[in-house]
């Protein structure tokens, strides 16, 4: 076997196996035909296995040839002008270890799902949007060009904000969904600016001319353009990982099915700012001031998620916080520059809180088990908040119950301001109609949202 | 008569079929089974022109409308004509197809066969004179389409808005026309009145406000039909892109990014699920403007993608809203109305849509916003920054639409056994519209590459219409002034792509 022949063609089944299930499973519900769940749930289980062994496959072929990174290209949109977006896959270390990551935790959060959600009116949707994730996962880890990775994200978010609505006849889940999609739209924003300020600075958005890919960047940015997209970078992360001042939005997700806030929240989709910081961390190096930012940003997120953990009342939001705790600090080993530490924590720490997630509906069985075993009531001993005087301790437990006031201070800071804008401007444009009418307003039922 | 012409006459004969038949005594259901039938056809054929390179090779050109040498095409099919044959057909389709029974009766079916004439005739000509005419026609049509006493005010507002913009436009072509076209300054003056024109019948800020108003207040079957096919971008591309200079062209593009996060912003909260409809639309079709600009072939290219994905898009999502409002009443986006378990296909349509209009990945509207914003990223970056702005408003616009129509507890129990889920004639159109946009925006490179064909014929013509001599600021042939300076204006005419 040339060691060079199969990368495409395993980079190409690792990406397509998830995207064929989704236009499979997709497809099926859109013709009113919607895949049976004796059917969906091997489907699924089969097609990330063989996500995950195409990409472990493709790092053995990578390590055999001795071939640091590699970019993949499968074509552009246009034949007859190259001004179009190409398909460019950049394969090392990195990209494959996230991908492989990420297929395997979504074999395993498919197996548990298919049992999981026995049932369920949602089920085939389930798989179609975790179908969804793992193509958007894949893309962002394998990503050649900030659009790829752009088109990964859009996934990753879009399918994350309807898994929050998975149980849509409830309101609250639906509102939280459209709360989480906001932000995650600010992230998406962010992440296609930098696209256009690189095209706009460099010319170029290829990952492995401006982020390395394993070797030094091939274009070097001056420091001022490298902090501009450092920064934007890191509003992206902020957004996709949760961290200040873009956490209230974390809590909120915990209202979909557990095992999608276990893959989501808990292993990989929180995971995936953190992987594009340390993918984007040459570029970083050469900004200073960035790197200081996202090493500030992820030290407050650990502290304030370590005290917020605390105080939670579901167990699901109490693992969420703490999952944010260990990302600020991933972030911060990113920013100091301890690379290979933050990847093995990352992975560590995605394994760990998917089983925590996932073992989280038995929590109370497993310990009223335990308290059978012992034959006493187990207590929750001391924390690190017990040194801390009475007073502080107090509003330090109103702050991490009130999840810092993040949301009221979004609300204020924001979204009053933006709507108020809105609907002035509708106002004006009722008011040029009576004008143009030389009548009074003409519609009096329509108006603008109290959202 | 060449096969080409025979399609052609095809084309434009189903609709006409479909008017004459109206006025016979025939059943309305049997009327609208021609209708559908007729635009199958229309759309089939439109495609295979665009298939078939020996079907667009037809043109008749005449100098009796005309000042410029060579005359003008009053009929032809290029590149950027083949391509909007199918949508004109395509939105007719989803029309008769889908509108309720209720609302499509025969002066209906008449009206929407003759607007569809209308559209296509417009897409088929490059005539200033004939625009003019088709332009009052379609006025004439959307007007008549508001004739129910309580929409008298949507009457009014469009008969004064569109009115002036007809007036602008025949002031602006018979200048064009006239004796003093080849003067610079009454030509500079024709294409400002052009302009102006074509961003009122836009709904361009800040010449919009009657958009949102008629699709709320007004009938908004016939306002998708009249505002899809965009054919005040077709004015544009026509009678201004090729003469107007390129500080023209930007504030035009200006205007329009200013509109695409206005249109969006405003979308977000609206409590009316029509008048959200009407801001997106602004929103959207705001874009296609944008990309002409000229800026390069690729945004030019892009914004001609845009043009066909949103056009598509939109009147898909709006039809849905219509679907919906046909079995729920007005809607508004206050609360959950629920339902999705009743019509999941519908609800998933209408995601699709929803999702094309915003530019999402693996749909039709993210290759024409990718375009738009990678070609103009060079020398106009502002564009870039706005359409990301507003592709992140109209993504939470959508979806919250989304989420107020088909998620919650609906209210009302239904009684047992009644079904309110799409009919399958419904089903069968919204489902083909989601194939078409989600199908082209995986495998987009065929009308990538025809796109960039019409953009390159479009910057061609410009710069011909530019190197030809004027009698208040000569020009040579070959773009250059007299004292051999290179011309300004042809510093961004270039077509080379700007690729990465």
């Amino acid at each position: 076997m040339t060691p060079g022949l199969p990368l495409p063609w395993l980079v190409m089944v690792g990406v397509g196996s998830p995207a064929i299930l989704f236009a499979v499973l997709g497809g099926a519900s859109l013709v009113d035909r919607p895949v049976p769940e004796r059917w969906a749930g091997p489907l699924a289980l089969g097609s990330m296995t063989m996500a995950c062994a195409a990409v472990l496959l493709a790092f053995i072929v990578l390590e055999t040839a001795g071939i640091g990174a590699q970019v993949l290209s499968y074509g552009a949109w246009s034949a007859s002008h190259p001004g179009g977006i190409a398909i460019e896959f950049l394969v090392d270390r990195l990209s494959l270890g996230f991908a492989a990551l990420s297929a395997a935790i979504a074999g395993i959060v498919s197996a548990f799902s298919h049992r999981y959600l026995h049932r369920e009116p949602g089920y085939t949707r389930y798989f179609v949007l975790l179908a969804m994730f793992v193509t958007g996962m894949m893309l962002v880890a394998l990503a050649g060009n900030v659009t790829v990775l752009f088109i990964g994200w859009e996934l990753v978010g879009l399918s994350s904000a309807l898994l929050v609505a998975f149980f849509h006849e409830r309101p609250a889940a639906v509102s939280n969904a459209f709360r989480v999609l906001a932000v995650y739209r600010i992230s998406d924003a962010a992440v296609l600016s930098t696209a256009v300020l690189l095209r706009h600075i460099a010319g170029t958005d290829s990952v492995s001319l401006l982020f390395g890919g394993g070797v030094a960047p091939a274009i070097k940015l001056t420091s001022a353009d490298a902090t501009m997209i450092g920064v934007l970078l890191i509003v992206a992360v902020a957004g996709k990982s949760a961290l200040l001042p873009l956490s209230s939005w974390l809590p909120r997700a915990m209202e979909g099915p557990t095992p999608s806030s276990a893959v989501y929240y808990g292993s990989l989709s929180i995971h995936a700012g953190c992987y594009l910081l340390l993918r984007a961390a040459p570029l970083l190096e050469q900004a200073p001031a960035a790197r200081l930012l996202a090493g500030a940003l992820g030290a407050a997120t650990a502290v304030f998620a370590a005290v917020a953990t605390r105080v939670q009342s579901d167990v699901k939001s109490s693992l969420a916080y703490a999952s944010l705790t260990q990302v600020g600090i991933i972030v911060v080993e990113i920013a100091v520059g301890w690379y290979t530490l933050a990847f093995v924590h990352l992975a560590g720490h995605a394994c760990f809180r998917l089983l925590q997630f996932l073992s989280a509906p038995n929590v109370l069985h497993d310990l009223h088990g335990i308290e059978g075993a012992i034959g006493d009531h187990t207590s929750p001993g001391g924390g690190l908040e017990t040194p801390i005087a009475h007073g502080a301790r107090r509003r330090l437990f109103l702050i991490a119950l009130e999840r810092g006031f993040l949301d009221t201070i979004l609300e204020r800071a924001v979204v009053e301001p933006f709507v108020r804008l809105a609907r002035a401007l509708s106002r004006l444009d009722r008011w040029l109609c009576a004008i143009v009418l030389a009548a009074p307003g003409p519609a009096a039922d329509g108006g603008e949202e109290d959202e | 008569m060449s096969d080409a012409w025979v399609w052609l006459a095809a084309i434009v004969a189903l609709p006409v079929v479909v008017i004459g038949v109206s006025f016979m005594r025939v059943d309305v259901d049997l009327l609208r089974r021609l209708a559908v039938a007729s635009a199958i056809v229309m759309l089939l054929a439109a495609l295979a022109i665009n298939v078939i390179p020996s079907l667009r090779d037809l043109s008749i050109r005449t100098a009796a409308l005309s000042r410029m040498p060579g005359g003008e095409a009053v009929i032809r099919i290029d590149a950027l004509s083949a391509a909007l044959l199918p949508l004109a057909a395509g939105l007719w389709l989803l029309t008769v197809a889908v509108a309720p029974r209720a609302t499509l009766d025969r002066r209906s079916l008449r009206r929407t066969a003759l607007a569809t004439f209308v559209t296509v005739a417009s897409f088929l000509t490059e005539s200033a004179v004939v625009l003019l005419l088709l332009s009052v026609a379609s006025f004439w049509t959307f007007l008549a389409a508001l004739d129910h006493p309580a929409q008298r005010h949507q009457r009014r507002l469009v008969a004064v808005y569109l009115g002036f913009s007809t007036l602008l436009l025949a002031a602006g072509v018979l200048l064009l026309v006239g004796p003093g076209a080849q003067n610079r300054t009454i030509e500079t003056a024709a294409l400002w009145l052009i302009a102006v024109a074509a961003l009122v019948r836009k709904g361009i800020v800040p010449f919009h406000a009657w958009v949102p108003e008629v699709f709320d207040h007004g009938r908004l079957g016939p306002a998708i039909l009249f505002n899809a096919p965009q054919v005040g971008a077709y004015l544009t591309v026509v009678l201004l892109v090729p003469r107007a200079s390129p500080e023209m062209l930007r504030v035009i593009a200006l205007l329009a990014l200013m509109t695409a996060v206005y249109g969006a912003a405003l979308a977000l909260v609206q409590t009316s699920a029509r008048r959200a409809c009407g801001y997106l639309f602004m929103s959207q079709s705001a874009l296609v403007m944008a990309g002409l600009d000229c800026t390069s072939v690729s945004a030019l290219a892009g914004g001609l993608l845009v043009w066909l994905s949103a056009g598509l898009a939109f009147a898909g999502l709006a039809r849905c809203v219509l679907v919906l409002e046909a079995r729920r009443g007005r809607l508004g986006l206050t609360t959950y109305h629920g339902g999705y378990e009743r019509m999941p296909l519908l609800a998933v349509s209408f995601l699709s849509m929803a999702l094309a209009c915003t530019g999402f990945p693996g749909t039709l509207g993210f290759v024409g916003e990718e375009l738009l914003v990678n070609g103009a990223v060079d020398v106009f970056p502002v564009m870039g920054f706005a359409v990301v702005v507003a592709s992140a408003l109209t993504g939470l616009s959508v979806l919250r639409m989304y989420f107020s129509l088909f998620c919650g507890r609906a209210t009302a129990p239904l009684p047992p056994g009644l079904k309110l889920g799409p009919t399958l004639r419904e089903a069968w159109t919204f489902g083909a519209v989601v194939l078409v946009l989600v199908g082209l925006g995986v495998a987009p490179r065929a009308l990538v590459d025809s796109r960039f064909a019409a953009a390159d014929d479009i910057l061609r013509r410009r710069q011909e219409h530019m190197a030809m001599p004027r009698s208040g600021e000569p020009y040579l042939r070959d773009g250059s002034a007299p004292d051999g300076s290179p011309e300004r204006r042809m510093t961004r005419l270039t077509s080379s792509p700007k690729g990465r």
